[in-house]
């Protein structure tokens, strides 16, 4: 059976850029679906195509079975929130929200019942006479979602809606849009270059790079199992590790020989055999930190360091530990730190270790990517 | 989506109107003074049969070199003091704080929107023999009696200045709003004197708005007719008047056909300079 | 860091500079004397002469008409040319800016000449309609001007907004794109407007029998009437103009404040 919203091998370019590389991307009915990505990386492109404003070079998009590709976007039974709201400055907030269906002729009395509708689902009905420059950052954005939901369309998307507000707005936002997706429970498509607000959002996340899709899953998969070094460094910070297979003591595990670094054992899931190129990516928060040397069994990675850097960040601190050749990036929630036997301080001999399940073995690996990280290795 | 056929017939429907009306009172008016010029007069000012270049000669009368060398002059000297007072006050008007800013900004704008000929007139007021600047200079003894205020080159510069400076202070402004003041405290704090300072980070940082107050008031200048005419004397005219008298009083349109046409491509000589400065900056641009 | 007080010193001077003839003029408009030389006390006298002048009246009239037909011409044409430079990147837009800019430059001497031998080389009968004529030639740059510059910093995905919600090419021209457009339109008419009514060298060209208008008028009273009616006649349009420029200030205020809020 065919997907709701469909995608099909899309290629646009502008000049010598590839802003989308034969795309194909399938979203379900009532999906909240993000596309996640540093910026260029073709996700807006996508969106704008969906949409109607560009026209792709190549491949075609359907919407429930039809080709919309030729579609004018007025013709589209889909509605986007743009990144900076662009709301009608010359119109009320009314006015705003009732747009698309004074467009489309429909009885005055059946617009005035809907606006009330959408006015009381955002919340924005003391703010209706008012022009957009009269009302805050976060009461934009709701107008933009009621003007948008009005036309009852389709898929709603929704282009980096939430960059423009400050810290505290975002987070009540996001609650916002949670709450109204499962309200109205249309499809959303939600571009991005913010992993938290993906990841919190999202049912699924294509995470985009230089016009392709890297990643395509749930938020959990996505961020416990990076297919790619450009995900893994993308979404949240990691270390990575190559190595060569030595031998594979059980059938789900295998160790490593890492050149600069202690042998490591790691979750063998891609059979790998003996003499393998493997990329490995250990997320911070995966490690284990202590002065006193722990007892651990067979299945965990147990290496001594010393502490280079202690960064306070609140809800962690974040250690950088040189083991040998490495200095691993570690990341400690604070209850720890505070009931520790002993606090861990700069300079500190200290063990790391971490349970083999919790390396994960990667498909592609770019050295490029290592500069995504959050701090750098040396 | 438009295709690529719609688009450009698109364009030329909203291009053609303003295209088509400037092309028939702007190009072809122009392109029939530097034809004209080449025409022989006739007798009942009107245009004459065939082709000459009589006009073009007639323009080496000694008359003209000291007509067009006091053009020049005056026009420069206009534009040097223009810029000069401008300078400091857009300066000033930029760094005012927002209050100040919108009424210094009214004050100078007001004069741009009242009338030129008033304007004239209200200096002609003053200069007259009965006038208070003339009471006033006799009184300080910085003038005398019989001497002539009105009615020469001095009077005419004056007058210029005064007609053309919120051409200069305006661009001027515009340009140092959007200057960085924070470069002229970066360039103090780098040891750099005040004048230094001002010359060598907020001149080159304003430079654009300068070449613009530069053609602003060195074109209309060159092209000056009304004021020579109304606060200068015989001894300070300007080519302006020439072109008015060779049209109105002689009624010899090729002669005057021929002085536009000398007029049109020396005010086009300043505007191809700033051009291509401004060329050569934006290739630097692209290097970089 | 102390400042320079040469800036202050030099804009005081040259507002000095900028009022103190328009304030002597005033002044002497209320002056009984035929003379600006002497005071001989305060009276009305010029003024009630002024709207005897039948010339005057008659002067006015021809330049409203100009203004106003000018005004309606180069705001069509000066929007649709700036709607053209903005929305296209092509070489005939180059082409097409160079035109309309030009205008702007030449002294207003030269086209004043070259319009007036293009009308005599196409026998056109010199007169208001040949007046209209070349303001709108001049006026259509200034408008394009201003409402280009109101373009740039226009934003526009509120166009694809408007297409996003059902709306027709049609329908955005005019429920969004005018009503957004308005003010830059309006204040290009109001230049255009001014400027028009202020022309004097290029009507002086390509004027006709019995075509006179205001600037005219004051031209050929400057050279040949009374200075004190002129006095006159430049307070009462002095204060139109300072009224001109107040309401659209205030109106213009009126919409920064609300930004603000």
């Amino acid at each position: 059976m065919a997907e709701f919203l469909e995608f099909n091998d899309v290629s646009k370019r502008y000049g010598p850029i590839r802003a989308a590389d034969h795309v194909s991307l399938s979203i379900r009915r009532g999906e909240f679906f993000s596309l996640l990505g540093p910026s260029g990386c073709g996700k807006t492109t996508l969106l704008r195509i969906l949409a109607g404003f560009e026209y792709p070079d190549t491949g075609r998009v359907l919407l429930d079975g039809t080709d919309i590709t030729d579609q004018p976007p007025n013709k589209r039974k889909v509605n986007t929130i743009f990144q900076n709201y662009a709301l009608f400055p010359h119109l009320t907030v009314r006015d705003n929200i009732a747009f698309g269906l004074r467009i489309a002729r429909r009885p005055a009395a059946e617009v005035r019942e809907e606006v009330d509708r959408m006015l009381a689902m955002t919340q924005m009905e003391e703010h209706a006479h008012k022009k957009p420059h009269q009302i805050s950052g976060g009461q934009k954005q709701r107008v933009a979602i009621a003007r948008a939901l009005i036309n009852k369309p389709e898929v709603l998307l929704l282009d980096e809606p939430l960059a423009a507000l400050d810290l505290k707005l975002r987070q009540r936002m996001l609650f916002e849009l949670d709450r109204i997706h499962d309200q109205v429970g249309i499809t959303f498509l939600y571009v991005t270059h913010d992993q938290g607000e993906a990841m919190s959002l999202s049912d699924r996340i294509a995470v985009m790079n230089n016009g392709r899709i890297e990643q395509l899953g749930t938020p959990a998969e996505i961020y416990e199992a990076p297919t790619s070094s450009f995900v893994a460094a993308f979404i949240g910070d990691t270390n990575f590790f190559d190595g060569t297979v030595s031998e594979t003591p059980e059938p789900e595990y295998c160790r490593l020989r890492i050149d600069g670094f202690p042998d490591v054992l790691c979750f063998n899931d891609k059979n790998k055999q003996a003499g393998d190129l493997v990329h490995l990516s250990v997320r911070p928060e995966k490690f284990r930190l202590s002065v006193v040397k722990p007892n651990v069994d067979g299945r965990h990675n147990l290496v001594p360091g010393r502490v280079e850097e202690v960064i306070y960040l609140g809800s962690q601190t974040k250690f950088l530990v040189r083991v040998q050749d490495y200095r691993l990036s570690i990341a400690q929630p604070h209850s720890r730190f505070l009931l520790d036997e002993q606090p861990i301080r700069w300079e500190d001999n200290v063990w790391v270790w971490w349970h083999a399940d919790d390396g994960y073995m990667l498909d592609r690996y770019s050295e490029k990517d290592e500069a995504l990280k959050e701090m750098p290795a040396e | 989506m438009m295709n690529p056929r719609n688009k450009s017939f698109g364009e030329w429907l909203v291009t053609l109107p303003s295209f088509v009306w400037l092309f028939i009172l702007f190009v072809i008016p122009t392109l029939i003074v530097f034809t004209i010029a080449f025409k022989p007069a006739d007798p009942w000012g009107g245009i004459g049969e065939g082709w000459t270049l009589d006009t073009l000669i007639s323009l080496g009368n000694p008359n003209y070199p000291a007509i067009i060398w006091r053009t020049i002059w005056l026009s420069l000297v206009t534009t040097v003091v223009c810029i000069a007072l401008a300078l400091p006050m857009g300066y000033y008007i930029a760094r005012a704080p927002a209050r100040w800013r919108r009424l210094l900004l009214l004050l100078t704008v007001i004069p741009f929107w009242t009338s030129f000929l008033i304007r004239i007139f209200a200096w002609k007021v003053l200069l007259h023999p009965d006038g208070y600047v003339k009471r006033a200079l006799v009184f300080l003894r910085l003038s005398e009696e019989g001497t002539m205020l009105l009615y020469r080159s001095e009077a005419v510069l004056l007058v210029m200045v005064y007609t053309l400076l919120p051409f200069a202070i305006l661009p001027i402004f515009a340009a140092a709003e959007k200057f960085d003041f924070r470069l002229v405290e970066a360039a103090r704090d780098l040891g750099a004197g005040k004048l230094r300072a001002f010359r060598q980070v907020f001149i080159p940082g304003i430079q654009r708005g300068l070449l613009t107050a530069v053609l602003m008031v060195l074109i209309p200048a060159l092209g000056m007719y009304i004021i020579p005419d109304l606060v200068g004397g015989p001894r300070s005219e300007m080519v302006g008047n020439k072109i008015a008298q060779r049209t109105f009083v002689d009624r010899n349109l090729p002669h005057a056909s021929a002085l536009s046409a000398g007029l049109t491509l020396a005010v086009m000589a300043p505007m191809l300079v700033v051009l291509m400065m401004q060329g050569r900056r934006r290739e630097e641009h692209e290097v970089r | 860091m102390k400042r320079s007080r040469i800036p202050l010193y030099t804009t005081i001077a040259v507002l000095v500079f900028f009022y103190l003839p328009i304030f002597v003029l005033i002044i002497h408009s209320f002056n009984a004397s035929r003379f600006s030389g002497s005071w001989e006390g305060f009276s009305l006298r010029w003024y009630i002469r002024l709207f005897t002048e039948r010339e005057i009246w008659y002067a006015l009239r021809n330049t409203l008409i100009v203004a106003f037909s000018t005004t309606v011409v180069s705001m069509v044409l000066g929007t649709i040319a700036a709607f053209a430079l903005h929305r296209f990147n092509t070489r005939l837009q180059r082409v097409h800016y160079t035109l309309i800019y030009t205008p702007l430059v030449v002294p207003d001497i030269l086209m004043g000449i070259s319009l007036l031998l293009f009308f005599v080389a196409i026998g056109v009968q010199l007169g208001l309609f040949t007046i209209f004529l070349a303001h709108t030639s001049f006026c259509v740059s200034y408008v394009a001007m201003v409402v280009l510059a109101r373009l740039q910093d226009f934003d526009f995905s509120v166009i694809e907004a408007a297409q996003d919600l059902g709306a027709n090419w049609w329908t955005i021209a005019w429920r969004v794109l005018l009503p957004l457009l308005a003010p830059g339109i309006a204040a290009g008419g109001l230049l255009a407007f001014t400027l028009s009514i202020d022309d004097f060298v290029i009507t002086f060209f390509v004027t006709g029998p019995g075509a006179t208008t205001l600037p005219i008028q004051i031209y050929s009273m400057i050279k040949h009437g009374s200075p004190p009616l002129i006095n006159a006649l430049s307070t009462i349009l002095l204060v139109v103009t300072f009224l001109i420029i107040w309401t659209v200030q205030h109106l213009t205020e009126d919409e920064r404040t609300h930004e603000n809020a």
